[in-house]
């Protein structure tokens, strides 16, 4: 058998006669272009579905929630509390926009990190020439821009609401009080408000202690007791004088003070600023850690159950007790990390301890951990995505 | 940083290349299957060629491996004169390209589909993506999206694709694949028009009609290894050809061949007297048929060479080749 050769081939042309002329761009640049960075914005917010999804959880929800209270409250207000206010406030942020945002974060960055792959477009970016380290890097400011606004709208709309909807009194344990009183001025307060604090407010004392004699004296209607615990063994009513019903007022106050100094009528603008910042930094750091997960595994649907799963499932199950051999995996754990940089005044999100915030004392870790979790995360997925793009088969 | 601007010596070997595709020895392995094996081929710039080979030949895989869709194990290849992977980007960057069926973002339009490989291309690019819609007659379509395309429409979209780098090599893979009659002639005339501007086409194809009606050149490919390739004209002037006769009395004319050297290729059948004859036979041997049919009494109305069309030359090669094997 003989095998040909191109010896006899048509003539080539000339190099020099042939289309296209000298490139100049930095295709070869690990750096995205602003074009492709436009380019990947356009391409994720035409996703209508997805974009619908997004806004609904992000800002359907609060907005929702907010609209039914504002209703209700302007129906019926001896019923319904306003719909603003600190505790709305601080509830909406811990309870929904900080783990909705993650979710929702990661969700676009799961989309981001593996559509081009699914849907057959990474070829085409591929055969550009064009770094495939810089097409995976376009993606990251391109689904920040989505991501950071859509998250600041939902939040803005609880703020919005929180501020402009708040109670005009604090009702404190189910007592109307003045707001921010210092330590003296509410204990006066307390006493010239002896009955209501007496059966509102809560406070532990022992069976054998004077207060319990004044406790049992005072009379709390509607079938409501003191608020008081009293330890079992404790003697029955016998008549006080005015002056020791005001002076257990007093004392209850005092022990209550700590909880009371932490309430606002509404949230003052360095928690709105400080809690703003914080969860969009967990949405991002979600966004980046979808993104890497996605583009690793080469698909959406599984890295996104894995993060919602990690989210609301092995988080909150790991954050309250510390388990003797696996506390530094928990510490590990980017939502406990991030819970460690929550805004003082706002309460702690998965039971653990925070700087400033209530709760349970949790997983504790030094701040300096808790930057390199937040920081490893970031840098151990973005990396582990950018190295399955470059050395991926297209 | 690293850019594409060209130095002076890439620039200058790419400008010194003839050949627009150059491999030697180019190896591709998936586990203990060699999907290319050893492959030496030279695409010339300017023309359109073929790479022609059965399913599972391993023409897919070789146009992946020159794109750096996947990485070669052995042997060497260069882009337009440029080494690749070494310059990969700058050959890439005069390349343009479909690999298997074209697939995009189905929910964006062709013309935002076009505008996200363009951002990826130099800036110019951008400035290209009408003047591409229009070349293939997709500029009424551009703005649906692409979820509603037929198979054909996004080939064409594939098309234009490529055309935003306002290439110098096109790599087009199966590009009939879905196309109707019709616009399987649009395709080959546009490639036609390609050429004719100087740009070179590499098509690969298993429909074999078609390769031969748009390309000058070939490679036939099988089981990874290109077995033969060069003009085809050339290939298939060296092949068998048949000589048709039509005449006054095809039985006697057939007993007077019979008792001749081209005996053996003499067949009688309902269309008339065919003569095979071997391959690099002399056109002289037309004229001594004639003469002898003459003399022997036979009118003879018309004689006509038939040479083998590319398909079964195709067939005749592949089939020996496997009977080597």
């Amino acid at each position: 058998m003989s095998i040909s050769t191109v010896a006899d081939a048509p003539p080539p042309l000339p190099a020099a006669t042939v289309p296209g002329g000298r490139i100049t761009d930095h295709r070869g640049s690990w750096l995205p272009n602003g074009a492709m960075i436009a380019t990947r914005f356009m391409e994720l917010t035409r996703r209508r579905g997805l974009m619908a999804a997004l806004i609904l959880v992000n800002i359907g929800i609060p907005a929702v929630f907010l609209a039914i209270r504002l209703i209700a409250h302007a129906v019926a207000p001896h019923s319904y509390g306003p719909a603003g206010g600190y505790d709305i406030f601080s509830a909406m942020v811990a309870g929904e926009l900080f783990i909705f945002g993650f979710i929702v974060a990661a969700t676009l960055g799961c989309t981001a990190g593996s559509v081009d792959l699914t849907e057959g477009m990474f070829r085409h970016l591929v055969v550009t020439g064009r770094s495939r380290l810089a097409l995976y890097l376009a993606r990251i400011p391109a689904g920040l821009a989505i991501i950071v606004p859509l998250i600041a709208a939902g939040f803005a709309i609880v703020c919005t609401v929180c501020v402009l909807a708040a109670p005009t009194q604090l009702s404190y344990q189910n007592v109307n009080a003045p707001v921010g009183l210092s330590k003296p001025a509410f204990e006066t307060w307390a006493a010239g408000h002896a009955q209501e604090v007496i059966c509102n407010f809560n406070f532990n004392i022992g069976p054998n202690s004077d207060l319990v004699q004044v406790v049992n004296s005072v009379p709390c209607g509607g079938g409501n007791g003191p608020g008081v615990k009293i330890g079992p063994g404790a003697p029955t009513t016998t008549p006080v004088s005015h002056a020791q019903v005001q002076s257990a007022a007093r004392q209850i106050a005092a022990s209550n003070y700590a909880d009371y100094s932490g309430r606002f009528l509404s949230p003052s603008i360095s928690l709105m600023v400080k809690a703003g910042l914080w969860i969009e930094l967990y949405a991002a750091v979600g966004f980046l850690v979808g993104l890497g997960l996605a583009s690793l595994m080469g698909q959406r649907t599984v890295p996104v159950i894995l993060l919602i799963v990690l989210e609301l499932v092995l988080t909150p199950l790991l954050s309250h007790t510390p388990i003797d051999h696996l506390v530094n995996v928990q510490r590990g754990l980017l939502g406990i990390a991030v819970t460690h940089f929550e805004p003082g005044g706002l309460p702690s999100v998965f039971g653990g301890s925070h700087n400033g915030g209530g709760g349970d004392p949790g997983v504790t870790m030094t701040t300096a951990a808790a930057i390199g979790v937040v920081v490893g995360w970031i840098v151990v997925w973005t990396g582990l995505g950018a190295w399955r793009m470059v050395k991926r088969d297209a | 940083m690293t850019t594409i601007a060209l130095d002076e010596s890439a620039s200058s070997n790419a400008a010194e290349s003839e050949w627009a595709v150059e491999t030697h020895g180019l190896t591709k392995r998936f586990k203990d299957n060699v999907a290319v094996d050893g492959v030496e081929l030279l695409v010339p710039r300017g023309c359109a060629f073929g790479y022609l080979g059965p399913n599972g030949a391993g023409k897919t895989t070789l146009i992946r491996v020159l794109l750096g869709l996947t990485h070669a194990d052995a042997g060497s290849m260069s882009l337009l004169g440029y080494e690749v992977p070494h310059h990969r980007d700058r050959a890439l960057a005069r390349i343009g390209a479909i690999v298997d069926e074209p697939r995009f973002h189905g929910h964006l339009t062709g013309r935002q589909n076009l505008q996200i490989l363009a951002a990826a291309r130099e800036p110019a690019a951008r400035g290209r993506i009408d003047a591409s819609l229009d070349r293939v007659g997709m500029t009424q379509r551009g703005d649906d999206k692409v979820s509603k395309y037929s198979m054909g429409m996004r080939q064409r979209l594939g098309v234009a694709a490529c055309l935003l780098g306002d290439p110098q090599l096109l790599i087009l893979d199966e590009p009939m694949n879905g196309l109707d009659p019709g616009g399987m002639l649009e395709m080959r005339e546009m490639i036609t028009s390609l050429v004719a501007e100087g740009r070179t086409v590499v098509l690969s194809s298993h429909l074999l009609d078609e390769v031969e009606r748009t390309c000058d050149a070939v490679a036939i490919v099988d089981r990874g290894k290109v077995i033969r390739q060069g003009p085809i004209a050339g290939l298939l002037a060296d092949s068998a050809f048949e000589l048709q006769i039509d005449c006054s009395t095809p039985d006697r004319a057939g007993a007077l061949l019979a008792g001749t050297q081209w005996g053996p290729g003499v067949a009688i059948g309902p269309d008339g007297l065919r003569v095979g004859l071997a391959a690099g036979t002399e056109r002289q041997v037309v004229a001594e048929v004639n003469r002898l049919l003459v003399e022997g009494g036979v009118s003879v109305y018309r004689l006509q060479e038939v040479h083998a069309s590319l398909e079964s030359w195709f067939l005749e090669v592949t089939t020996r080749l496997g009977a080597d094997q």
